[in-house]
């Protein structure tokens, strides 16, 4: 069952006088986001990940395509499913005077919520977002990781199906990205809830995301799991090895060995699979008499297949 | 025609309880009355401006030596300018506040409709619309012995909801400049209704103005309101049957104003606009 379901999606803005100047921010993007799963949408800035996320969200309609959200579509059916879905985005901003639990009231208030049941929920996502000791703190007052932590409590206030985080952690410390993270993760694993996010930190995505896409140009350039994309990119496992006594001149030539860069004792070299290859190779070299000292093995960081796709 | 998978793939949405299209509404009344606890400048649009406002009109009719009847005349405009002003202005807040800080998005990605906006955050201008009237009606009682209620209760009632209504009209005309062309607009806000009240013969009777003005005019509810509530002062009517064209032309803007309101943020998701308010 597909939670998101978006086909040749087109979006173009226009601006300057009279329109003329066009800028075609989606080119033909299509993107199926399983039920319950964690999907990332990868890019460099200006890639358009922001515009299809908009789309998805029902706040800016498409030139050509069709999205649907869970089998509803939305253009023609935006208004029933936002009740749905919600979004959150690291540049957050809420009216200033209000305080945090004024802000859930409204947005709950906004989504149909009232009574004991509202009061629950807000009080429920106050604790569970740790804004307790700043209840009485107006919103303009409090450091950006609470309007963070806020606009993530926003997100949840009507217990989202399909929840969209546009950069959920961008510009907050190290620990409270953490923990923001380990949210999102239990957000998945306890309620089934279906997230598409949007990061900039490839150790986030390999952290949380079931499935990545690779959006460039307004097109998705590749799909699939994080393993799944890194062998894509075929950039290989590294393994440093430190031999005694020198590397052998046939190493190079071994099955699977795409490159080798020798400095004094150490080799470190680029094989299609390490899991393969390895054993091979030190198969090899001690029937050439070589002694390993020393072994490692780097599999790709996502920020190399970042790079490679973003090139 | 959907095929069967598709069919399949649509999970129902459930109903809603009828009570939800009330909480909707209640949710921007609700910022609005925090809004106006917690700034100072809603404490002005309340008192300071009306109270000045009735002040000076008032003693420009003492310098001029009007008698009570053109006294009430003027200050008639008076309170019909500043009950409108503020009431409008809260139905502009529904989408003002998300404007200035920036969370537009936010708001339009909620599931609600345009009656929650701008009924939710009119009932919290006529609440405005009502203490700015008591303010306006105390000063012009005691310090220029004019009567509000000299035209009647009953009068007075209408005028005041036909106030109230043009004030919805202008909001919500607002709110679509507003989302139309972002910041650009937001001097609408206080521009819309001067313009709209000195073509309604605020201070002076619509027979003075230029022909075609008064052909402007005619399409103004105001000018309705304000001409029936005079007659209650003695002034000649310039409309005939003025009460009820007046609330007939008044229905028939509140929905072109809500249709335009729909158009424009349909405009506004399809340009980008709506996005571009929140960053």
């Amino acid at each position: 069952m597909l939670a998101v379901d978006a086909r040749d999606l087109h979006k173009a803005f226009t601006s300057g006088w009279w329109g003329r100047r066009r800028t075609e921010a989606l080119r033909g993007a299509s993107l199926q986001v399983p039920r319950g799963a964690i999907y990332g949408l990868l890019g460099p800035n200006g890639a358009g990940k922001t515009t299809l996320l908009s789309i998805l969200a029902t706040l800016l309609l498409p030139d050509r395509g069709s999205a649907t959200i869970l089998g509803h579509d939305v253009v023609r059916e935006a208004t029933a499913i936002r009740r749905r879905l919600n979004m959150a985005s690291g540049n957050a901003s809420f009216v200033w005077s209000l305080r945090p639990a004024e802000v859930l009231t409204f947005y709950g208030g906004l989504y149909g919520l009232h009574g004991s049941v509202l009061r629950q929920r807000v009080e429920s996502l106050i604790e569970q977002c740790e804004l307790g000791p700043h209840r009485k703190t107006e919103y303009n007052a409090l450091s950006t990781g609470l309007k963070q932590r806020l606009a993530l409590a926003k997100a949840l206030i009507n217990e989202p199906e399909v929840l969209f985080l546009d950069e959920p952690t961008l510009g907050l410390d190290p620990d409270v990205s953490i923990r923001l993270r380990a949210q999102i993760a239990a957000l998945r694993r306890e309620r089934g809830t279906t997230i598409i996010l949007t990061t900039h930190y490839m150790r986030e995505a390999d952290e949380l995301c079931d499935r990545i896409a690779f959006i460039k140009s307004g097109q998705i350039l590749a799909e699939g799991t994080p393993d799944e994309l890194k062998r894509q990119i075929r950039i290989g496992d590294v393994v440093v090895l430190r031999l005694e006594p020198a590397v052998p001149a046939e190493f190079a030539d071994q099955p699977g060995v795409l490159q080798v860069h020798v400095r004094g004792d150490q080799v470190e070299c680029a094989v299609d699979s390490s899991e393969k290859r390895l054993p091979e190779l030190l198969r090899w070299l001690h029937e050439q008499g070589v002694l390993v000292r020393d072994c490692q093995v780097h599999e790709p960081e996502l920020e190399e297949v970042f790079v490679e796709f973003a090139r | 025609m959907n095929s069967l998978a598709e069919t399949l793939a649509r999970e129902p949405l459930p109903r809603e309880p009828w009570s939800a299209e009330l909480v909707r509404t209640w949710a921007f009344a609700y910022r609005n009355v925090i809004m106006a606890r917690r700034n100072v400048f809603f404490v002005f649009e309340l008192t300071f401006w009306p109270g000045v406002a009735m002040l000076s009109h008032g003693l420009l009719t003492r310098f001029l030596h009007l008698d009570a009847r053109m006294t009430a005349f003027i200050l008639v405009g008076t309170v019909a300018l500043s009950a409108v002003q503020v009431c409008q202005l809260d139905v502009a807040y529904a989408v003002l506040f998300d404007i200035w800080s920036k969370s537009m998005k936010h708001q339009f990605l909620t599931p609600i409709g345009i009656r929650h906006m701008a009924v939710g955050s009119w009932l919290v201008g006529v609440a405005r619309g009502v203490v700015v009237f008591l303010l306006m009606a105390a000063i012009g009682s005691w310090s220029f012995g004019f009567d509000f209620i000299g035209g009647g209760p009953g009068p007075l009632a209408l005028f005041l909801l036909g106030c109230f209504l043009t004030s919805l009209i202008i909001g919500l005309l607002v709110c679509s400049l507003v989302v139309l062309f972002g910041t650009r607009a937001e001097t609408s806000a206080w521009a819309a209704v001067n313009f709209v009240v000195m073509l309604s013969g605020i201070y002076y009777p619509i027979s003075i103005l230029p022909g075609w003005v008064q052909g402007v005019s005619a399409f103004i509810p105001l000018s309705y309101f304000l001409d029936a509530f005079r007659q209650g002062y003695g002034f000649a009517p310039y409309y005939t049957h003025a009460w009820l064209r007046g609330f007939a032309l008044t229905a028939f803007y509140v929905v072109l104003a809500h249709w335009g309101l729909a158009a424009a943020i349909t405009r506004s998701r399809r340009t980008g606009l709506l996005l571009k308010l929140s960053e």
